[in-house]
Formats: structure tokens, C-alpha cells, sequence
């Protein structure tokens, strides 16, 4: 058995299609889990007894229920109670809610590492609980949390895979499709092994140079 | 006027004031003395609305800093400057000065940061506008903790142990400044360790023991045989900080 990729060349435009979508997905998907991350953060960490149980529960519950079963829950269980959605609104739903759970526990790790002092000082000053929350404890907390954040989104890059059970034709999909109409899976799924760990890699490679950006004060110290 | 009326404040079992009364009149300087524990800082926190009082009143101005309506005038008129800073680490010298005029003041950006540079430069960090927290100094940074505290242009400045975090030679940076506020008519409520420099700037000395304000003199007779020394508790205080 040799490699020959050449073999790839007709498809080539159908798997950058399921790239295409892939990343899409995952954008929107990280956009909509760090949306709900903060938001779940901050619920955990006010004083608000209720909002406090109510994340709990969610963080707990998307966290300890298989990925593949949530989907399919959405996909083919809620319109069995009259929920339609499409496929792909489902899998960005999904991604979201699974990925916002993750991202609240870095955002609220984030949050309480903020030294106290820091928030009295902007309390005295006579800013907002708003313009305090916007213009310091979210950037304060995101220097911390920017790191696990990329953990989340590699993590979802690699999770969107399984979008293409509930027929979203996606990079895996659309590689499913190929591998099955040429008969050469190997070479189709050696070149899904690399699109994969360079996508990963390029966001890994993002992810450290928004946290040397975020955290450029710090720059020749140990941090 | 900023006015303290038999303030009580407790924490648990533990009493921190023990009813308090305080007078700062405009274009004072009021330095208040005490040992660890005695509730300096406490007084200062209740000042400034940090803390809860239990009892009594606190005014600035007349704004009565235990109605929520009113604690926001309150702190428009008093600034706070830390023991240990608390300067916002993603922002730089200059954006710790500005936050606050620009959200809080709803000043212009360029206005804003015109005079956050000419309060740096008044304090010798015009060069260090630009430089984060982490790049600075300890008396650097209290610098700038000053500045963002002046930049609101309060009418009292609260100094809670501005100098406790550094050591001697950047505490004389920061007391240097702080002998020119106090010339220069800023009106200030300064806690501290610093006896000798109290007694340099102070228009009145206040001794603060176990919640209690046992002492509350003109700068000269707290320091006279027959005034502030007169009680044994702040002899022996006084006499104790002098030897170390």
C-alpha cells in the first residue's frame, strides 16, 4: 500500500467546504460559550443565592452528560415536543452550551483571583458595578483566563467533529463522504489528521500570542 | 466639613470603634495615630463607605455616607489612597489615572489624560505615563495611587498607611509629595506611622486606642508635656515608636 494523495485532487473543493464549515461552527460556537461563560461566572460568583444554584446545576449537568447525547437530545429529541431546529443552529447551540459550561469555571477562576483591593479601589472612585465589571474585573480576569479559554475552544474544534452524526456536513462528514466514495480511507483520513492538529496548532499559536498581548506588563518576569 | 459622629463598628465579637467623633475642616491636615489594631484603617474604611457602620453617622459635606443615595456625592468628595497601592494591573500609569474622571466625571478623553500627564509630571513620573504597574516601583506605584486619587479632584484626601509597603528611601518620595499637598492647602485625613512627618505637616493629631479616640489636639500640644503627652497611654506609645 502506497500513499498517493494525488487521488484527493477532485475532492479537494468539497473538503474545504467541510473546513469552511467546521470553523464557522467553532466560531460562532466559541462567541455563544464565552457569552454564557461569563455570564454563568458572574451568576456563580455573586451573592444572588438563586443565580448561584442555578449555574451550579448547569455547570454540573453539561459537564457530566456525554456530548454526542445533548446533541442528539437536541437534534432528534425536542422535536419530538414540537422544537425544530436545524441542523446546524443545533450543533452551534450545542457546542455552545457544552463549551459555556468550561468556560465559566476559567472566567470564575479568572474573577476570584482578582486581589480585593483592586475592586475597593474602584468602588471608593465611584464607578459603576458595570464600568467596573467591563473595564476591570473582565480584563483583569481574562489575563488569567485567556490560557484554559484556549483549552475550551481547541477542545471544541476537536468535539465539532461529532456534528456530523446529526448530518451536518462538516470537515468529518465531508470526509466520511470521500473516504466512502473513493474507497482510499487512508489517505483521506491522513489528511484529516494533519487539517486537524494544524488547525488546533494555529489556535494554540493565537491563543499564547493574545496572552503575552494581555499580559505584556508582565514581559521579562516570571509569571 | 467631613464629620464623624459616635461611629460603632464592630466585627463579631471583636469592637473596633467604640463610638468616635471626628472633625476635618477644609484645608486641614489631620493625622491620626494609634497602634496596630486600634482602628485606624477601620475609620478610614467607614469614611470612604468600604465599611458598614454600626452605629453613628458619618458626613461628607453633609452627604451621609450610610444613605445609598448619598454615599455616591459622598465619594465624589473624598479620594483614597492604599497601603498597598491597588492599582489596576492591565492599565497603565496614565489609564489608572484616567479611568475614573472619564466614567465617573464623564470628562473628555484628551481633558482626562492632559491632566493625568501633569499630575504625573507633578509627582516626577512624567516619563512613566506609559508604563503598567508591574514596571514600576513600590513608591512609583504609590505615586501614581495618589495621582488617581487627586485626578477626581476630592475636596479630602484619605491617606490609610499610604507608606507601610516601602521602604525608607521610597517612603521619602512619597512623604515629600505629600509635605507639598499638605502646604499647598489639600484638605487630608492621613493615617500612618510616621510621627515625625506627622507632626511636620499636621494641623491637628488624633490618638486613636482600642476603638477609642483618646486624643484629639493641636499638632503642638499633642507633642507638649502638658497636652497629648499628658496621657500616659500616648507617652508610652510615642516613646516606644521614637526607639525603633
Amino acid at each position: 500500500m502506497r500513499l498517493d494523495l494525488t487521488i484527493l485532487v477532485p475532492h479537494l473543493g468539497f473538503l474545504a467546504e467541510g473546513a469552511l464549515l467546521t470553523l464557522e461552527a467553532c466560531v460562532l460556537a466559541l462567541a455563544g460559550s464565552v457569552a454564557l461563560g461569563m455570564l454563568v461566572a458572574v451568576a456563580r460568583t455573586s451573592a444572588s443565592k438563586w443565580a448561584n444554584r442555578l449555574a451550579f446545576v448547569y455547570v454540573d449537568l453539561f459537564r457530566n452528560i456525554p456530548f454526542i447525547v445533548q446533541l442528539f437530545f437536541f437534534y432528534y429529541g425536542l422535536p419530538e415536543i414540537g422544537i425544530y431546529i436545524d441542523a446546524f443552529a443545533t450543533g452551534v447551540v450545542a457546542l455552545s452550551i457544552a463549551g459555556g459550561a468550561y468556560a465559566s469555571d476559567a472566567i470564575r477562576a479568572g474573577i476570584l483571583a482578582i486581589d480585593n483591593g483592586i475592586l475597593e479601589a474602584a468602588e471608593v472612585s465611584g464607578l459603576s458595578r458595570r464600568v467596573t465589571f467591563t473595564h476591570i474585573v473582565l480584563p483583569i480576569a481574562l489575563r488569567t483566563s485567556v490560557r484554559p479559554l484556549g483549552s475550551v475552544l481547541i477542545n471544541m474544534i476537536l468535539t465539532s467533529s461529532v456534528l456530523s452524526t446529526i448530518t451536518l456536513n462538516e470537515l468529518t462528514g465531508n470526509a466520511r463522504i470521500v473516504a466512502s466514495d473513493t474507497f482510499r480511507p487512508f489517505e483521506v483520513y491522513v489528511v484529516l489528521l494533519v487539517v486537524y492538529a494544524a488547525l488546533t496548532y494555529l489556535v494554540s499559536l493565537g491563543i499564547t500570542l493574545l496572552h503575552r498581548r494581555l499580559n505584556r506588563d508582565l514581559q521579562g518576569q516570571v509569571s | 466639613m467631613l464629620k464623624v459622629e459616635n461611629v460603632k463598628k464592630a466585627f463579631g465579637p471583636a469592637t473596633v470603634l467604640d463610638g468616635v467623633d471626628l472633625t476635618v475642616n477644609p484645608g486641614e491636615v489631620v493625622s491620626i495615630l494609634g497602634s496596630s489594631g486600634s482602628g485606624k484603617s477601620t475609620l478610614i474604611r467607614c469614611i470612604n463607605g468600604l465599611e458598614k457602620l454600626d452605629a453613628g453617622r458619618i458626613t461628607v459635606d453633609d452627604f451621609d455616607v450610610s444613605r445609598p443615595k448619598e454615599l455616591a456625592e459622598a465619594r465624589k468628595r473624598s479620594g483614597t489612597v492604599f497601603q498597598l497601592f491597588n492599582l489596576y494591573p492591565h492599565l497603565t500609569a496614565l489609564h489608572n489615572i484616567t479611568l475614573a474622571p472619564i466614567e465617573v466625571l464623564k470628562r473628555s478623553r484628551a481633558e482626562a489624560e492632559a491632566e493625568g500627564r501633569a499630575l504625573l509630571a507633578s509627582v516626577g513620573m512624567g516619563d512613566r505615563a506609559d508604563a503598567y504597574p508591574a514596571q514600576l516601583s513600590g513608591g512609583q506605584r504609590q505615586r501614581v495611587g495618589i495621582c488617581r486619587a487627586l485626578a477626581m479632584k476630592p475636596r479630602y484626601l484619605l491617606l490609610d498607611e499610604v507608606t507601610s509597603a516601602l521602604d525608607p528611601e521610597m517612603t521619602a518620595e512619597v512623604l515629600a509629595i505629600l509635605a507639598r499637598l499638605a502646604a499647598s492647602g489639600t484638605t487630608m485625613v492621613f493615617v500612618t506611622h510616621e510621627i515625625e512627618f506627622a507632626r511636620q505637616i499636621s494641623h491637628r493629631i488624633v490618638f486613636l486606642e482600642k476603638g477609642v479616640l483618646l486624643v484629639d489636639l493641636p499638632t503642638k500640644q499633642f507633642f507638649s508635656a502638658d497636652g497629648g503627652l499628658a496621657q500616659p497611654r500616648v507617652a508610652q506609645f510615642l516613646s516606644k515608636m521614637r526607639k525603633d
